[in-house]
């Protein structure tokens, strides 16, 4: 296999599991939805990528620009409704002034 | 020919040529038997189906013609930047340290689809969602708010896109 498309691989992998991460760490709706957008969107492409190198100049290779072009347009979409309805219904973003409130108050209290 | 009958053939045109460069990219094959038959099939089902893609009237006539070289680097730049972005994001996870905040700007584009364009490249970039697009009014959450300025986070969050974008579907 190419060395490119090995890295785009790995490239990949490293987004996907920080973005899982990102999710599980992150305070609230909003900054969750950062780390899962960078996850669905760069490793998702970077899989294409290495994929397309793979392939090489076949019939494959414009299966997959359809699928990526497809992706493109539909991914940022569903991101969107996500963070949209959540707005909409009013869900207030978590600051960071607010989170250091908060820990002030905790460590005050103790 | 009446204006009208050009426009619906124009129409047909338009829907039957993007169905064709589908059909091009998925069969990959240039011999005469697939083109004609491509050809054939997607003029068939450009007939049934150009009524819902593209209006009626020409006043929007632009969206269907972008500029391919610039809409090629748009595509290259969008590339990039999400790269660029991502590995920031990547850096705040490892970090555990983040200053989000929700930014108001407006765009100057002026079509529809350049709008779209703009509010889906800004949610496929990490780090940036956008939560609302009402007209030209667009509502951006930021995972790194550098600052509240509408016009300054405006020109670091969709500047270089929008520079872009005007020339795609100007």
């Amino acid at each position: 296999m190419n060395w490119v498309a090995i890295v785009f691989f790995a490239l990949g992998v490293v987004f996907a599991v920080m973005g899982n991460l990102g999710v599980l760490i992150f305070p609230d709706v909003y900054t969750r939805l950062q780390a899962s957008s960078t996850c669905a969107t760069t490793s998702v492409f970077s899989v294409f990528i290495a994929c397309m190198i793979v392939s090489g100049w076949t019939a494959m290779t414009g299966k997959i620009i359809v699928i990526t072009l497809f992706f493109f347009l539909t991914n940022p979409i569903s991101s969107h409704i996500i963070a949209r309805y959540a707005w909409v219904s009013g869900i207030v973003p978590w600051r960071r002034s607010y989170g250091a409130r908060t820990a002030l108050r905790e460590h005050y209290d103790d | 020919m009446s204006a009208r009958t050009w426009w619906t053939a124009v129409r047909l045109g338009i829907t039957a040529a993007y169905l064709m460069a589908g059909w091009l990219l998925f069969t990959w094959d240039l011999g005469a038997r697939s083109l004609l038959l491509g050809l054939f099939y997607c003029l068939l089902v450009a007939a049934i189906s150009f009524p819902i893609f593209v209006e009626e009237h020409d006043a929007a006539r632009r969206a269907h013609f972008p500029r391919v070289h610039v809409l090629g680097a748009y595509l290259l730049v969008l590339v990039y930047s999400m790269y660029v972005a991502s590995f920031k994001v990547l850096w705040q996870i490892v970090r555990g340290r983040i200053n989000p905040g929700v930014v108001h700007f407006r765009t100057r584009l002026r079509t529809d689809i350049a709008r779209v364009a703009l509010t889906s490249s800004i949610t496929m970039t990490p780090g940036t969602i956008t939560l609302l697009l009402d007209d030209d009014h667009l509502i951006v959450h930021w995972l790194d708010a550098r600052t509240r300025h509408s016009r300054y986070a405006g020109s670091l969050i969709a500047g270089r896109f929008e520079r872009l974008l005007r020339r795609v579907w100007a």
